[in-house]
Protein backbone atom coordinates (compact mmCIF):
# COMPACT_ATOMS: atom_id res chain seq x y z
CA UNK A 1 0.00 0.00 0.00
CA UNK A 2 2.84 2.37 0.86
CA UNK A 3 4.37 1.66 -2.51
CA UNK A 4 1.06 2.47 -4.17
CA UNK A 5 1.01 5.83 -2.36
CA UNK A 6 4.50 6.49 -3.66
CA UNK A 7 3.51 5.77 -7.27
CA UNK A 8 0.46 7.99 -6.95
CA UNK A 9 2.54 10.87 -5.61
CA UNK A 10 5.01 10.56 -8.50
CA UNK A 11 2.11 10.36 -10.98
CA UNK A 12 0.54 13.51 -9.55
CA UNK A 13 3.84 15.43 -9.58
CA UNK A 14 4.32 14.47 -13.21
CA UNK A 15 0.74 15.36 -14.00
CA UNK A 16 1.34 18.91 -12.68
CA UNK A 17 4.53 19.08 -14.71
CA UNK A 18 2.87 17.72 -17.85
CA UNK A 19 -0.12 20.04 -17.50
CA UNK A 20 2.21 23.04 -17.28
CA UNK A 21 3.95 21.95 -20.47
CA UNK A 22 0.58 21.37 -22.10
CA UNK A 23 -0.34 25.02 -21.60
CA UNK A 24 2.66 25.98 -23.74
CA UNK A 25 2.91 23.06 -26.15
CA UNK A 26 -0.72 22.02 -26.47
CA UNK A 27 -2.65 25.25 -26.15
CA UNK A 28 -0.20 27.89 -27.37
CA UNK A 29 1.83 25.79 -29.81
CA UNK A 30 5.17 26.74 -28.28
CA UNK A 31 7.60 23.85 -28.70
CA UNK A 32 9.28 24.11 -25.33
CA UNK A 33 11.99 21.45 -25.19
CA UNK A 34 13.62 22.86 -22.09
CA UNK A 35 10.74 22.70 -19.66
CA UNK A 36 12.81 20.63 -17.24
CA UNK A 37 14.85 23.77 -16.53
CA UNK A 38 11.93 25.32 -14.62
CA UNK A 39 11.25 22.10 -12.77
CA UNK A 40 14.93 22.16 -11.80
CA UNK A 41 14.93 25.83 -10.84
CA UNK A 42 11.92 25.24 -8.60
CA UNK A 43 13.48 22.17 -7.00
CA UNK A 44 16.92 23.71 -6.42
CA UNK A 45 15.66 27.06 -5.15
CA UNK A 46 13.25 25.56 -2.66
CA UNK A 47 15.81 23.00 -1.52
CA UNK A 48 18.60 25.55 -1.10
CA UNK A 49 16.40 28.05 0.70
CA UNK A 50 14.95 25.52 3.13
CA UNK A 51 18.36 23.94 3.74
CA UNK A 52 19.63 27.37 4.71
CA UNK A 53 16.94 27.84 7.32
CA UNK A 54 14.26 29.70 5.41
CA UNK A 55 10.79 28.50 6.51
CA UNK A 56 9.45 26.02 3.96
CA UNK A 57 6.31 27.95 2.90
CA UNK A 58 8.51 30.96 2.18
CA UNK A 59 11.00 28.75 0.29
CA UNK A 60 8.19 27.35 -1.83
CA UNK A 61 6.90 30.81 -2.71
CA UNK A 62 10.44 31.95 -3.47
CA UNK A 63 11.04 28.95 -5.69
CA UNK A 64 7.94 29.29 -7.83
CA UNK A 65 8.49 33.05 -8.09
CA UNK A 66 12.02 32.48 -9.33
CA UNK A 67 10.78 29.88 -11.83
CA UNK A 68 8.27 32.44 -13.11
CA UNK A 69 10.92 35.14 -13.39
CA UNK A 70 13.19 32.72 -15.25
CA UNK A 71 10.30 31.95 -17.59
CA UNK A 72 9.78 35.65 -18.30
CA UNK A 73 13.49 36.14 -18.86
CA UNK A 74 13.55 33.24 -21.31
CA UNK A 75 10.39 34.44 -23.02
CA UNK A 76 11.61 37.95 -23.78
CA UNK A 77 14.45 37.03 -26.14
CA UNK A 78 12.98 33.84 -27.57
CA UNK A 79 9.39 34.71 -28.31
CA UNK A 80 10.20 36.52 -31.51
CA UNK A 81 11.38 33.18 -32.82
CA UNK A 82 9.00 30.88 -34.54
CA UNK A 83 8.54 27.15 -34.24
CA UNK A 84 11.63 25.04 -34.31
CA UNK A 85 13.97 27.93 -33.46
CA UNK A 86 12.11 28.41 -30.21
CA UNK A 87 12.60 24.68 -29.64
CA UNK A 88 16.37 24.98 -30.00
CA UNK A 89 16.55 28.04 -27.78
CA UNK A 90 14.64 26.32 -24.97
CA UNK A 91 16.67 23.13 -25.32
CA UNK A 92 19.85 25.18 -25.02
CA UNK A 93 18.43 27.08 -22.06
CA UNK A 94 17.84 23.79 -20.23
CA UNK A 95 21.40 22.69 -20.98
CA UNK A 96 22.72 25.99 -19.60
CA UNK A 97 20.72 25.60 -16.39
CA UNK A 98 21.96 22.02 -16.10
CA UNK A 99 25.57 23.22 -16.46
CA UNK A 100 25.02 25.83 -13.75
CA UNK A 101 23.64 23.18 -11.35
CA UNK A 102 26.65 21.02 -12.16
CA UNK A 103 29.40 23.62 -11.95
CA UNK A 104 28.42 26.12 -9.26
CA UNK A 105 29.76 23.75 -6.63
CA UNK A 106 29.88 26.38 -3.88
CA UNK A 107 26.12 26.73 -4.03
CA UNK A 108 24.70 23.51 -5.45
CA UNK A 109 27.42 21.05 -4.38
CA UNK A 110 27.73 20.12 -8.06
CA UNK A 111 27.28 16.46 -9.04
CA UNK A 112 27.02 15.39 -5.39
CA UNK A 113 23.60 16.97 -5.16
CA UNK A 114 21.66 18.24 -2.16
CA UNK A 115 20.68 15.60 0.43
CA UNK A 116 18.37 15.89 3.46
CA UNK A 117 15.98 18.45 2.05
CA UNK A 118 13.59 19.21 4.94
CA UNK A 119 9.84 18.71 4.86
CA UNK A 120 7.25 20.71 6.76
CA UNK A 121 6.88 19.42 10.33
CA UNK A 122 3.15 18.78 9.99
CA UNK A 123 3.80 16.35 7.13
CA UNK A 124 6.71 14.64 8.79
CA UNK A 125 9.02 12.14 7.15
CA UNK A 126 9.21 8.41 6.58
CA UNK A 127 6.54 5.97 5.49
CA UNK A 128 3.89 7.29 7.90
CA UNK A 129 3.90 10.66 6.13
CA UNK A 130 2.95 9.20 2.73
CA UNK A 131 -0.87 9.59 2.92
CA UNK A 132 -0.56 13.21 4.04
CA UNK A 133 1.99 13.99 1.33
CA UNK A 134 -0.31 12.34 -1.19
CA UNK A 135 -3.13 14.60 -0.02
CA UNK A 136 -0.98 17.70 -0.42
CA UNK A 137 0.17 16.65 -3.89
CA UNK A 138 -3.38 15.82 -4.89
CA UNK A 139 -4.48 19.25 -3.71
CA UNK A 140 -1.73 20.92 -5.78
CA UNK A 141 -2.59 18.85 -8.86
CA UNK A 142 -6.28 19.68 -8.53
CA UNK A 143 -5.56 23.39 -8.15
CA UNK A 144 -3.35 23.20 -11.25
CA UNK A 145 -6.06 21.41 -13.19
CA UNK A 146 -8.78 23.90 -12.24
CA UNK A 147 -6.51 26.88 -12.80
CA UNK A 148 -5.47 25.73 -16.26
CA UNK A 149 -9.05 24.87 -17.14
CA UNK A 150 -10.16 28.36 -16.20
CA UNK A 151 -7.29 29.98 -18.06
CA UNK A 152 -7.77 28.05 -21.27
CA UNK A 153 -11.56 28.35 -21.31
CA UNK A 154 -11.39 32.11 -20.88
CA UNK A 155 -11.15 34.61 -23.75
CA UNK A 156 -7.43 34.66 -23.03
CA UNK A 157 -7.33 30.89 -23.61
CA UNK A 158 -9.06 31.31 -26.94
CA UNK A 159 -6.45 33.84 -28.04
CA UNK A 160 -3.79 31.28 -27.11
CA UNK A 161 -5.42 28.82 -29.49
CA UNK A 162 -5.64 31.41 -32.24
CA UNK A 163 -1.92 32.07 -31.83
CA UNK A 164 -1.29 28.35 -32.10
CA UNK A 165 -3.33 28.04 -35.27
CA UNK A 166 -2.12 31.21 -36.96
CA UNK A 167 -0.16 33.92 -35.24
CA UNK A 168 -0.65 36.42 -38.03
CA UNK A 169 -4.42 36.13 -37.70
CA UNK A 170 -4.12 36.83 -33.97
CA UNK A 171 -2.01 39.91 -34.71
CA UNK A 172 -4.43 41.06 -37.37
CA UNK A 173 -7.24 40.77 -34.82
CA UNK A 174 -5.36 43.20 -32.62
CA UNK A 175 -3.93 40.78 -30.10
CA UNK A 176 -0.61 41.54 -28.48
CA UNK A 177 0.77 38.10 -29.23
CA UNK A 178 4.14 38.53 -27.50
CA UNK A 179 2.48 39.54 -24.25
CA UNK A 180 -0.03 36.70 -24.45
CA UNK A 181 2.70 34.16 -25.13
CA UNK A 182 4.90 35.58 -22.37
CA UNK A 183 2.06 35.17 -19.89
CA UNK A 184 1.56 31.57 -21.01
CA UNK A 185 5.24 30.82 -20.51
CA UNK A 186 5.30 32.47 -17.09
CA UNK A 187 2.27 30.49 -15.91
CA UNK A 188 3.75 27.30 -17.39
CA UNK A 189 7.08 27.97 -15.68
CA UNK A 190 5.49 28.73 -12.31
CA UNK A 191 3.54 25.46 -12.40
CA UNK A 192 6.59 23.51 -13.56
CA UNK A 193 8.47 25.13 -10.66
CA UNK A 194 5.70 24.01 -8.31
CA UNK A 195 6.05 20.44 -9.57
CA UNK A 196 9.81 20.70 -9.00
CA UNK A 197 9.31 22.01 -5.46
CA UNK A 198 7.02 19.12 -4.52
CA UNK A 199 9.47 16.69 -6.11
CA UNK A 200 12.44 18.08 -4.16
CA UNK A 201 10.65 17.94 -0.80
CA UNK A 202 9.23 14.51 -1.54
CA UNK A 203 12.40 12.75 -2.72
CA UNK A 204 14.50 14.89 -0.26
CA UNK A 205 17.57 14.48 -2.45
CA UNK A 206 18.24 16.23 -5.76
CA UNK A 207 21.24 16.25 -8.08
CA UNK A 208 21.86 17.73 -11.54
CA UNK A 209 21.32 14.27 -13.05
CA UNK A 210 17.59 14.57 -12.24
CA UNK A 211 17.17 17.52 -14.59
CA UNK A 212 18.35 16.41 -18.01
CA UNK A 213 16.98 15.91 -21.49
CA UNK A 214 15.79 12.49 -20.32
CA UNK A 215 13.10 14.07 -18.12
CA UNK A 216 12.16 16.51 -20.87
CA UNK A 217 11.48 13.55 -23.15
CA UNK A 218 9.47 11.85 -20.41
CA UNK A 219 7.20 14.84 -19.81
CA UNK A 220 6.89 15.48 -23.54
CA UNK A 221 5.77 11.88 -23.88
CA UNK A 222 3.16 12.36 -21.12
CA UNK A 223 1.66 15.33 -22.96
CA UNK A 224 1.81 13.86 -26.46
CA UNK A 225 0.56 10.43 -25.45
CA UNK A 226 -2.31 11.74 -23.36
CA UNK A 227 -3.38 14.32 -25.90
CA UNK A 228 -1.96 17.81 -26.21
CA UNK A 229 -4.38 20.68 -26.06
CA UNK A 230 -6.86 18.81 -23.85
CA UNK A 231 -7.40 19.17 -20.11
CA UNK A 232 -7.35 15.51 -19.01
CA UNK A 233 -4.77 14.49 -21.66
CA UNK A 234 -1.52 15.25 -19.78
CA UNK A 235 -2.92 13.78 -16.56
CA UNK A 236 -3.85 10.55 -18.31
CA UNK A 237 -0.48 10.54 -20.08
CA UNK A 238 1.40 10.99 -16.81
CA UNK A 239 -0.48 8.16 -15.10
CA UNK A 240 0.00 5.80 -18.05
CA UNK A 241 3.72 6.52 -18.39
CA UNK A 242 4.57 6.41 -14.66
CA UNK A 243 2.52 3.25 -14.06
CA UNK A 244 4.20 1.65 -17.06
CA UNK A 245 7.64 2.60 -15.73
CA UNK A 246 6.85 1.27 -12.25
CA UNK A 247 5.16 -1.86 -13.59
CA UNK A 248 8.40 -2.87 -15.34
CA UNK A 249 10.07 -3.20 -11.94
CA UNK A 250 7.82 -6.11 -11.07
CA UNK A 251 8.68 -8.18 -14.10
CA UNK A 252 11.08 -10.86 -12.85
CA UNK A 253 14.25 -10.24 -14.85
CA UNK A 254 17.37 -12.39 -14.40
CA UNK A 255 20.06 -10.23 -12.82
CA UNK A 256 22.43 -10.50 -15.79
CA UNK A 257 19.83 -8.77 -17.96
CA UNK A 258 18.94 -5.97 -15.54
CA UNK A 259 21.31 -3.52 -17.21
CA UNK A 260 19.30 -3.83 -20.43
CA UNK A 261 16.05 -2.66 -18.83
CA UNK A 262 16.68 1.10 -18.70
CA UNK A 263 17.89 1.44 -22.32
CA UNK A 264 15.03 -0.74 -23.54
CA UNK A 265 12.58 1.42 -21.65
CA UNK A 266 14.14 4.49 -23.28
CA UNK A 267 13.87 2.89 -26.70
CA UNK A 268 10.19 2.13 -26.06
CA UNK A 269 9.55 5.77 -25.03
CA UNK A 270 11.26 7.06 -28.16
CA UNK A 271 9.43 4.53 -30.29
CA UNK A 272 6.05 5.52 -28.80
CA UNK A 273 6.77 9.19 -29.58
CA UNK A 274 7.56 8.35 -33.21
CA UNK A 275 4.58 6.03 -33.62
CA UNK A 276 2.23 8.53 -32.00
CA UNK A 277 3.35 11.19 -34.46
CA UNK A 278 2.90 8.82 -37.39
CA UNK A 279 -0.37 7.17 -36.43
CA UNK A 280 -2.16 9.28 -33.84
CA UNK A 281 -0.62 12.75 -33.50
CA UNK A 282 -3.58 14.00 -31.44
CA UNK A 283 -2.88 11.54 -28.59
CA UNK A 284 -5.15 9.19 -26.66
CA UNK A 285 -7.69 11.93 -26.00
CA UNK A 286 -8.19 14.16 -29.00
CA UNK A 287 -9.00 17.82 -28.77
CA UNK A 288 -12.49 18.84 -29.74
CA UNK A 289 -12.21 20.94 -32.89
CA UNK A 290 -15.77 22.22 -33.04
CA UNK A 291 -14.60 25.81 -33.32
CA UNK A 292 -12.09 24.97 -35.99
CA UNK A 293 -14.53 23.28 -38.33
CA UNK A 294 -17.33 25.84 -38.35
CA UNK A 295 -15.27 28.59 -39.91
CA UNK A 296 -13.15 26.36 -42.15
CA UNK B 1 52.73 33.00 -24.36
CA UNK B 2 52.01 33.47 -28.07
CA UNK B 3 52.50 29.74 -28.52
CA UNK B 4 49.81 29.18 -25.88
CA UNK B 5 47.30 31.16 -27.92
CA UNK B 6 48.53 29.57 -31.14
CA UNK B 7 47.96 26.18 -29.54
CA UNK B 8 44.42 27.18 -28.58
CA UNK B 9 43.81 28.43 -32.12
CA UNK B 10 45.02 25.13 -33.59
CA UNK B 11 42.84 23.19 -31.16
CA UNK B 12 39.96 25.40 -32.24
CA UNK B 13 40.53 24.69 -35.91
CA UNK B 14 40.64 20.96 -35.19
CA UNK B 15 37.42 21.03 -33.18
CA UNK B 16 35.84 23.42 -35.67
CA UNK B 17 36.49 21.20 -38.67
CA UNK B 18 34.62 18.39 -36.93
CA UNK B 19 31.73 20.69 -35.91
CA UNK B 20 31.54 21.81 -39.54
CA UNK B 21 31.19 18.19 -40.66
CA UNK B 22 28.32 17.71 -38.21
CA UNK B 23 26.69 20.99 -39.18
CA UNK B 24 26.70 20.46 -42.92
CA UNK B 25 24.23 17.55 -42.85
CA UNK B 26 21.95 19.43 -40.50
CA UNK B 27 22.05 22.47 -42.78
CA UNK B 28 21.31 20.40 -45.89
CA UNK B 29 18.34 18.65 -44.32
CA UNK B 30 17.02 21.97 -43.04
CA UNK B 31 17.60 23.61 -46.41
CA UNK B 32 15.43 21.12 -48.26
CA UNK B 33 12.93 19.66 -45.81
CA UNK B 34 12.65 22.70 -43.49
CA UNK B 35 12.86 20.89 -40.20
CA UNK B 36 15.56 20.55 -37.58
CA UNK B 37 16.65 16.96 -37.43
CA UNK B 38 17.26 16.23 -33.75
CA UNK B 39 18.28 12.67 -34.57
CA UNK B 40 21.21 13.93 -36.64
CA UNK B 41 23.38 13.60 -33.56
CA UNK B 42 22.66 9.89 -33.39
CA UNK B 43 24.23 9.37 -36.82
CA UNK B 44 27.43 10.73 -35.26
CA UNK B 45 27.24 8.32 -32.34
CA UNK B 46 26.29 5.30 -34.43
CA UNK B 47 29.11 5.92 -36.90
CA UNK B 48 31.63 6.02 -34.08
CA UNK B 49 30.26 3.03 -32.17
CA UNK B 50 29.94 0.84 -35.28
CA UNK B 51 33.56 1.53 -36.22
CA UNK B 52 34.56 0.68 -32.69
CA UNK B 53 32.54 -2.54 -32.87
CA UNK B 54 34.12 -3.67 -36.14
CA UNK B 55 37.60 -2.83 -34.93
CA UNK B 56 37.35 -4.79 -31.68
CA UNK B 57 36.74 -8.51 -31.18
CA UNK B 58 35.08 -10.60 -32.66
CA UNK B 59 35.69 -8.72 -35.92
CA UNK B 60 39.09 -7.21 -35.03
CA UNK B 61 39.43 -5.38 -38.33
CA UNK B 62 41.96 -2.58 -38.63
CA UNK B 63 40.31 0.76 -37.93
CA UNK B 64 40.65 2.07 -41.50
CA UNK B 65 38.81 -0.99 -42.87
CA UNK B 66 36.10 -1.05 -40.21
CA UNK B 67 35.18 2.49 -41.21
CA UNK B 68 33.66 1.10 -44.43
CA UNK B 69 30.94 -1.21 -43.01
CA UNK B 70 30.32 1.30 -40.21
CA UNK B 71 29.61 4.12 -42.62
CA UNK B 72 27.47 1.85 -44.78
CA UNK B 73 25.28 1.00 -41.80
CA UNK B 74 25.15 4.66 -40.74
CA UNK B 75 23.95 5.60 -44.20
CA UNK B 76 21.39 2.82 -43.87
CA UNK B 77 20.15 4.35 -40.61
CA UNK B 78 19.99 7.78 -42.22
CA UNK B 79 17.97 6.49 -45.17
CA UNK B 80 15.70 4.44 -42.91
CA UNK B 81 14.96 7.56 -40.82
CA UNK B 82 13.73 9.27 -43.93
CA UNK B 83 11.88 6.30 -45.39
CA UNK B 84 9.97 5.28 -42.27
CA UNK B 85 9.56 8.50 -40.31
CA UNK B 86 10.24 11.71 -42.18
CA UNK B 87 8.74 10.85 -45.55
CA UNK B 88 5.34 9.80 -44.16
CA UNK B 89 5.36 12.98 -42.05
CA UNK B 90 6.40 15.33 -44.82
CA UNK B 91 2.89 16.73 -45.30
CA UNK B 92 1.98 16.93 -41.60
CA UNK B 93 2.49 19.89 -39.29
CA UNK B 94 6.01 20.90 -38.21
CA UNK B 95 5.57 20.03 -34.55
CA UNK B 96 4.82 16.41 -35.43
CA UNK B 97 8.10 16.09 -37.34
CA UNK B 98 10.01 17.81 -34.55
CA UNK B 99 8.59 15.55 -31.84
CA UNK B 100 9.13 12.49 -34.04
CA UNK B 101 12.77 13.44 -34.57
CA UNK B 102 13.25 13.90 -30.81
CA UNK B 103 11.66 10.51 -30.23
CA UNK B 104 13.81 8.92 -32.90
CA UNK B 105 16.95 10.42 -31.43
CA UNK B 106 16.04 9.12 -27.98
CA UNK B 107 15.34 5.67 -29.39
CA UNK B 108 18.62 5.47 -31.29
CA UNK B 109 20.60 6.78 -28.32
CA UNK B 110 19.13 4.15 -26.04
CA UNK B 111 19.87 1.60 -28.77
CA UNK B 112 23.55 2.49 -28.28
CA UNK B 113 23.16 2.01 -24.52
CA UNK B 114 21.46 -1.32 -25.06
CA UNK B 115 24.19 -2.67 -27.36
CA UNK B 116 27.31 -1.25 -25.77
CA UNK B 117 26.40 0.12 -22.35
CA UNK B 118 26.61 3.67 -21.02
CA UNK B 119 30.28 3.72 -20.05
CA UNK B 120 33.04 5.58 -21.83
CA UNK B 121 34.84 3.47 -24.41
CA UNK B 122 38.07 4.12 -26.26
CA UNK B 123 39.62 2.73 -29.40
CA UNK B 124 42.33 0.22 -28.64
CA UNK B 125 45.02 2.17 -30.45
CA UNK B 126 48.69 2.48 -29.61
CA UNK B 127 49.27 5.71 -27.70
CA UNK B 128 49.33 8.39 -30.35
CA UNK B 129 52.43 10.47 -29.93
CA UNK B 130 52.12 14.16 -30.55
CA UNK B 131 54.25 16.05 -32.97
CA UNK B 132 55.75 19.34 -31.88
CA UNK B 133 55.53 21.87 -34.70
CA UNK B 134 57.24 25.14 -33.74
CA UNK B 135 55.86 25.04 -30.23
CA UNK B 136 52.44 23.67 -31.13
CA UNK B 137 51.52 20.19 -30.07
CA UNK B 138 49.33 18.17 -32.43
CA UNK B 139 48.60 14.44 -32.79
CA UNK B 140 48.44 12.46 -36.03
CA UNK B 141 44.73 11.88 -35.56
CA UNK B 142 44.14 15.60 -35.23
CA UNK B 143 45.99 16.18 -38.51
CA UNK B 144 43.80 13.47 -40.02
CA UNK B 145 40.72 15.28 -38.72
CA UNK B 146 41.60 18.53 -40.43
CA UNK B 147 42.66 16.77 -43.65
CA UNK B 148 39.44 14.71 -43.81
CA UNK B 149 37.35 17.81 -43.31
CA UNK B 150 39.28 19.51 -46.13
CA UNK B 151 38.87 16.48 -48.39
CA UNK B 152 35.16 16.06 -47.66
CA UNK B 153 34.35 19.71 -48.18
CA UNK B 154 36.35 19.74 -51.42
CA UNK B 155 34.39 16.74 -52.69
CA UNK B 156 31.16 18.43 -51.63
CA UNK B 157 32.16 21.61 -53.43
CA UNK B 158 32.91 19.62 -56.57
CA UNK B 159 29.63 17.73 -56.26
CA UNK B 160 27.53 20.85 -55.78
CA UNK B 161 29.13 22.98 -58.46
CA UNK B 162 30.33 20.61 -61.20
CA UNK B 163 27.70 17.88 -61.43
CA UNK B 164 24.10 17.78 -62.58
CA UNK B 165 23.15 16.12 -59.28
CA UNK B 166 24.67 19.02 -57.40
CA UNK B 167 22.77 21.46 -59.54
CA UNK B 168 19.49 19.71 -58.77
CA UNK B 169 20.40 19.67 -55.06
CA UNK B 170 20.87 23.41 -55.09
CA UNK B 171 17.67 23.89 -57.07
CA UNK B 172 15.68 21.78 -54.62
CA UNK B 173 16.96 23.64 -51.60
CA UNK B 174 16.04 26.86 -53.32
CA UNK B 175 12.47 25.89 -54.11
CA UNK B 176 11.30 22.34 -53.63
CA UNK B 177 7.96 22.62 -55.43
CA UNK B 178 9.29 24.41 -58.48
CA UNK B 179 12.10 21.87 -58.79
CA UNK B 180 9.63 19.01 -58.71
CA UNK B 181 7.57 20.74 -61.42
CA UNK B 182 10.69 21.14 -63.54
CA UNK B 183 11.12 17.37 -63.49
CA UNK B 184 13.98 16.99 -61.06
CA UNK B 185 14.08 13.48 -59.68
CA UNK B 186 13.09 14.10 -56.07
CA UNK B 187 13.77 10.57 -54.87
CA UNK B 188 17.35 10.79 -56.08
CA UNK B 189 17.85 14.20 -54.47
CA UNK B 190 16.33 13.03 -51.18
CA UNK B 191 18.58 9.98 -51.12
CA UNK B 192 21.64 12.07 -51.90
CA UNK B 193 20.91 14.46 -49.06
CA UNK B 194 20.51 11.69 -46.49
CA UNK B 195 23.58 9.82 -47.76
CA UNK B 196 25.67 13.00 -47.58
CA UNK B 197 24.33 13.92 -44.15
CA UNK B 198 24.99 10.42 -42.81
CA UNK B 199 28.49 10.13 -44.28
CA UNK B 200 29.56 13.54 -42.99
CA UNK B 201 28.08 12.91 -39.55
CA UNK B 202 29.41 9.35 -39.33
CA UNK B 203 32.92 10.27 -40.42
CA UNK B 204 33.00 13.22 -38.06
CA UNK B 205 31.85 10.97 -35.25
CA UNK B 206 34.55 8.38 -35.98
CA UNK B 207 37.28 11.03 -36.03
CA UNK B 208 35.99 12.60 -32.82
CA UNK B 209 35.91 9.19 -31.15
CA UNK B 210 39.46 8.42 -32.33
CA UNK B 211 40.65 11.69 -30.87
CA UNK B 212 38.75 11.49 -27.58
CA UNK B 213 36.43 8.67 -26.56
CA UNK B 214 33.01 7.17 -27.23
CA UNK B 215 29.97 7.70 -25.08
CA UNK B 216 26.27 7.55 -25.88
CA UNK B 217 25.83 11.29 -25.32
CA UNK B 218 28.59 12.35 -27.74
CA UNK B 219 26.11 12.89 -30.56
CA UNK B 220 23.71 14.99 -28.53
CA UNK B 221 26.51 17.18 -27.18
CA UNK B 222 27.94 17.72 -30.65
CA UNK B 223 24.51 18.37 -32.07
CA UNK B 224 24.09 21.53 -30.00
CA UNK B 225 27.42 22.79 -31.36
CA UNK B 226 26.23 21.93 -34.84
CA UNK B 227 23.00 23.88 -34.24
CA UNK B 228 25.07 26.88 -33.25
CA UNK B 229 27.20 26.49 -36.37
CA UNK B 230 24.14 26.21 -38.61
CA UNK B 231 22.55 29.27 -37.01
CA UNK B 232 25.75 31.23 -37.40
CA UNK B 233 26.07 30.32 -41.04
CA UNK B 234 22.39 30.79 -41.80
CA UNK B 235 20.02 27.85 -41.86
CA UNK B 236 20.16 25.83 -45.04
CA UNK B 237 23.51 27.22 -46.11
CA UNK B 238 26.24 24.59 -46.54
CA UNK B 239 29.20 26.97 -46.72
CA UNK B 240 27.81 29.00 -43.86
CA UNK B 241 27.81 25.80 -41.83
CA UNK B 242 31.51 25.27 -42.61
CA UNK B 243 32.47 28.76 -41.49
CA UNK B 244 30.08 28.61 -38.55
CA UNK B 245 31.59 25.32 -37.37
CA UNK B 246 35.14 26.67 -37.58
CA UNK B 247 34.14 29.84 -35.77
CA UNK B 248 32.51 27.95 -32.92
CA UNK B 249 35.45 25.59 -32.56
CA UNK B 250 37.92 28.48 -32.40
CA UNK B 251 35.76 30.64 -30.12
CA UNK B 252 35.29 27.76 -27.71
CA UNK B 253 38.96 26.89 -27.48
CA UNK B 254 40.18 30.45 -27.22
CA UNK B 255 37.64 31.02 -24.44
CA UNK B 256 39.51 28.50 -22.28
CA UNK B 257 42.15 31.19 -21.78
CA UNK B 258 39.59 33.49 -20.19
CA UNK B 259 36.87 31.46 -18.51
CA UNK B 260 36.70 28.20 -16.57
CA UNK B 261 36.80 25.15 -18.90
CA UNK B 262 33.67 23.90 -17.07
CA UNK B 263 31.76 26.61 -18.91
CA UNK B 264 33.34 26.00 -22.32
CA UNK B 265 29.99 24.82 -23.66
CA UNK B 266 28.45 28.13 -22.60
CA UNK B 267 30.18 29.80 -25.56
CA UNK B 268 28.16 27.94 -28.15
CA UNK B 269 25.00 28.11 -26.02
CA UNK B 270 25.37 31.83 -25.49
CA UNK B 271 26.15 32.30 -29.15
CA UNK B 272 22.93 30.51 -30.09
CA UNK B 273 20.97 32.93 -27.92
CA UNK B 274 22.72 36.01 -29.24
CA UNK B 275 22.33 34.93 -32.85
CA UNK B 276 18.67 34.08 -32.46
CA UNK B 277 18.17 37.50 -30.91
CA UNK B 278 20.07 39.71 -33.27
CA UNK B 279 20.79 37.81 -36.44
CA UNK B 280 18.29 34.97 -36.80
CA UNK B 281 19.16 34.47 -40.44
CA UNK B 282 22.84 34.02 -39.70
CA UNK B 283 25.63 35.90 -41.39
CA UNK B 284 25.28 34.07 -44.69
CA UNK B 285 21.59 33.30 -44.58
CA UNK B 286 19.55 32.81 -47.68
CA UNK B 287 17.39 35.83 -48.36
CA UNK B 288 13.82 35.18 -47.30
CA UNK B 289 14.77 32.18 -45.22
CA UNK B 290 12.37 31.17 -42.50
CA UNK B 291 13.51 31.93 -39.02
Amino acid sequence: MDYFYHILIICLIYSIFAQSLNLELGFTGLYNFGHIAFFGIGAYTSALLSLNGVPIPLAVVGAITLAGIAGALLAIPTLRLSGDYFGIATLVFAEMIHLIFLNERDITRGPMGLPNIPRPDWIGSGISSLPLFLAVTFFAATITFILLRRITNSPYGRSLKVIREDEFVAQALGKNTSLIKTKAIVVGSVLAGLAGVIWAHYITYISPADFTLQETILVLLCVVLGGKGTHPGPVVGAFVIIFFAEFIRFIPIPSEYVRFVAPLQGMVYGFILVIMMLKRPQGLISESRKFATTNA
Amino acid sequence: MTSYYAQLLVNGIIAGSIYAMFAVGLAMVYGVFKFINFSHGELITWGAYLTWMFSSSPFSLPVYISVVPALLITVGIGLAQDRFVYRPLRQSNPIAILIASIGLSYMLRNGIRLCWGSDLQTFDLPLSTGILLSGIYITKIQILMVLSALLFFSILYFLLTCTLLGKSLRAVSDNIELSAIMGINMTKVTWTIWVLASVFAGTGGILLALDTSLDPMMGMNSLIKAFAAVLLGGAGNVWGALIGGLFIGIAENISVAFISPDYKDFISYGLIFLLLLFKPRGFFGIAGGVR
